[in-house]
């Protein structure tokens, strides 16, 4: 791209394609491309752009379902920060966010590290690790609900025999949300995968001149392997966040569906309130306010675990 | 001889190393099978409970293999055998032919015209214990999968099983059908305001659907009155999304672009390029976001939850959490068909398991 004869553009820093000269040629370039494109691009007016933007309007609006919405400006916004139950839900959902994605993500590490190491029937391992990833939420969550059961429940069984007294677990607000935790531990097979191929992307060159500098097995895991595998880190931490933002299936499964949030409103996440407000309240202004929030906040964190871990992801090459 | 010396120098700590190696493989697969119970003996708790009886679900404490009453067949009949304390004292097997509050009339399958009648309880001693052998219920699975969520309404499992496959095959034909030209249009064609439309489309992957929920929802339910129907899960699918459009770009950029090249000085126009050289050498990715886009659809909840109101329309994970949130849980029966659910997928994961571990690798867990 670099032509002496083209100025270079730039807006606040951000540089710029050079402009466009228009010939037949690039009209039908243009033409060809958005032709393409063009179910994405219907897509995305349809199923993206154009829903934005009514949300955004109806988050300023009184709207119950089938009458017209009506303006109210920052009504719903105001409203949601006298609401107990949107920090109960908020609090529930930030509580997943930090306790539950970091401990998966160092969980699945550890799991990786076991998987890698050179052992027999290796190839087997890695099955038995994964499979439960596959098995759909829906399923997963009921089969919890079966192993968590206080009174004849498999956990609570084998506790019993070491001679420990199970925790009522899903229904006790104490317990709920790690029992939720220990099922999305369950099911963390991809991100152990993950983790597994980013360990055997590590260059071994690298390892044996530790090892042969005297570095020990945990020198050598500190100072190369969690570094080298930190990208895979950071992309984790950022895939998991988005999504336990949107925490839903489980929780509502738990819920069974008209008992949202129980015990005692303990998983009653955002997605969950949300959805309780625009499907069970109908008050799809309301709910749309709570969505934009969601919004903000997760670009919030995006922004912000991407200037911090600036300084601790290490990219090679 | 400092020769000597040398050769045992080598050779001590090789033979030294053996038993410590030994000890190393030992705590490693030690760790591996500690550690991986957690994530096989939930596994195996869905299986052994789909195959226990109805009783034998809620033993406590509960027994790992599934248990049921021997059965013995009395004219004609098949009836579960007891050990029966007679007043004597003395202990006989005999087959029950109905027990009804607290008094169970059996008979002897030896002596078919032998009917008895005994008080279950003499004092506080049970007097007939079932006698019981380990038996796998296949039944279960029949059962299960013949009775709806909700009785009456003539839905069942297997009707959600339908609905379930028919929307995934759907979203499949539209994933390949409207994500490979977008893809190809991104990795392949030069036109103006192309890298500013691809940042825009992985832009989109931070949007989080509650967003962009409600209008859809209207939009479909109330605006196109295609509420109840599978339309609004399929329909999207026809018209690409960012996560599929980044996978499939990666690899069509890795095709060698001399290919294109030469098909073009032979006069080949874009979309025969396309359809002629670039999808035909694309096989493996368009193996992977089949199988992912299976996996997507047959797990998804929100949508099916959101558009499918009557029973003969749900999904098997709607009518899963259906069946589940009723007031009595018939565990055994929920948990055949949270198996019959779970199949399909480990059978696609054992016949495509490159493909699967390929797919995790390049999009990241989608969960």
């Amino acid at each position: 791209m670099d032509n002496p004869g083209v100025p270079e553009r730039k807006i606040l820093g951000f540089q710029l394609p050079p402009k466009v000269v228009w010939t037949k040629r690039t009209k039908a370039d243009l033409r060809t491309g958005l032709l393409f494109l063009s179910p994405w691009l219907i897509g995305f007016f349809a199923f993206t752009l154009y829903p934005m933007l009514v949300s955004l309007y109806y988050s300023f609006t009184i709207y119950h379902s089938k009458r017209a919405p009506e303006w109210v400006g920052l009504e719903n916004y105001l409203k949601l920060f006298s609401d107990q139950k949107f920090f109960i839900s908020l609090n529930n959902t930030i509580y997943m966010v930090v306790i539950a994605v970091p401990l998966g993500l160092f969980a699945s590490f550890l799991c990786a590290l076991l998987l890698n190491l050179k052992v027999r029937g290796q190839a087997f391992y890695r099955v038995v690790y994964f499979l439960p990833s596959i098995v759909p939420t829906v399923a997963g969550t009921i089969l919890f609900l079966w192993l968590l059961n206080p009174q004849v429940g498999l956990v609570n069984t084998l506790l019993a025999r070491l001679g420990i007294d199970g925790p009522n677990w899903m229904a006790d607000p104490n317990w709920a949300k790690p029992a939720l935790i220990l099922l999305g531990m369950w099911g963390m097979g991809g991100t152990i995968i993950i983790y597994l191929s980013g360990l055997q992307d590590v260059p071994t060159s690298l390892i044996e001149a530790a090892e042969l500098d005297g570095a020990n097995w945990f020198q050598r895991l500190w100072y190369i392997t969690i570094p080298m595998v930190s990208p895979i880190t950071l992309f984790n931490l950022i895939t998991g966040m988005i999504g336990m933002f949107q925490y839903f299936a489980q929780a509502y499964v738990v819920g069974g569906g008209d008992n949202l949030g129980r015990p005692l409103n303990s998983t009653l996440f955002y997605s969950v309130y949300l959805y309780q407000n625009a499907f069970l309240f109908l008050k799809m202004g309301y709910a749309s306010a709570m969505a934009w929030i969601l919004f903000v906040i997760i670009l919030c964190f995006t922004l912000l675990l991407l200037k911090v871990s600036d300084r601790f992801t290490y990219y090679a090459g | 001889m400092p020769g000597k010396a040398m050769d045992t120098d080598l050779a001590a700590p090789n033979k030294a190393l053996k038993p410590i190696q030994l000890l190393r493989s030992l705590l490693g697969h030690g760790l591996i099978i500690f550690v991986g119970m957690f994530f096989a003996v939930p596994f195996l708790w869905m299986l052994l409970t789909a195959f226990k009886s109805d009783q034998d679900v809620f033993r406590s404490p509960p027994r790992w293999l599934p248990y049921d009453n021997v059965r013995v067949e009395v004219n004609g009949k098949k009836l579960p055998l007891y050990t029966v304390k007679t007043e004597l004292g003395t202990l006989r097997q005999l087959a029950a032919i109905k027990i009804v509050e607290g008094v169970g009339t059996f008979v002897d399958p030896a002596n078919p015209a032998e009917i008895l009648t005994y008080k279950l309880q003499r004092g506080k001693e049970r007097i007939a214990e079932p006698i019981m052998e380990v038996s796998f219920r296949w039944e279960n699975f029949p059962d299960a999968m013949s009775r709806g969520s909700r009785p009456g309404v003539g839905a069942s499992f297997w009707v959600y099983f339908r609905n379930s496959l028919i929307i995934a095959i759907f979203s499949i034909i539209g994933t390949l059908v409207s994500n490979t030209p977008v893809a190809y249009a991104f990795a392949r064609l030069k036109f103006p305001g192309r890298d500013l439309l691809f940042v825009i489309i992985l832009a989109t992957m931070m949007l989080p659907f509650q967003v962009t929920m409600i209008p859809i929802y209207l939009f479909f339910n109330d605006f196109l009155g295609w509420g109840d129907s599978f339309l609004p899960l399929i329909i999207p699918t026809f018209f690409a999304n960012a996560w599929d459009v980044f996978l499939l770009r990666q690899f069509f950029k890795t095709i060698p672009e001399e290919m294109c090249d030469a098909a073009r000085v032979d006069g080949a126009n874009e979309w025969q390029i396309f359809t002629r050289i670039v999808l035909p050498l694309s096989t493996p990715v368009l193996a992977t976001i089949t199988v992912f886009t299976f996996l997507w659809a047959w797990n998804d909840f929100t949508g099916p939850l959101l558009f499918l109101h009557s029973p003969r329309n749900f999904t098997m994970a709607l009518g899963l959490q259906d069946f589940q949130g009723q007031k009595t849980i018939v565990w055994n029966q929920l948990m055949a068909a949270a198996t019959v659910f779970t199949l399909p997928i480990v059978i696609t994961f054992f016949f495509a398991q490159k493909t699967f571990i390929q797919g995790i690798k390049l999009t990241g867990s989608k969960e």
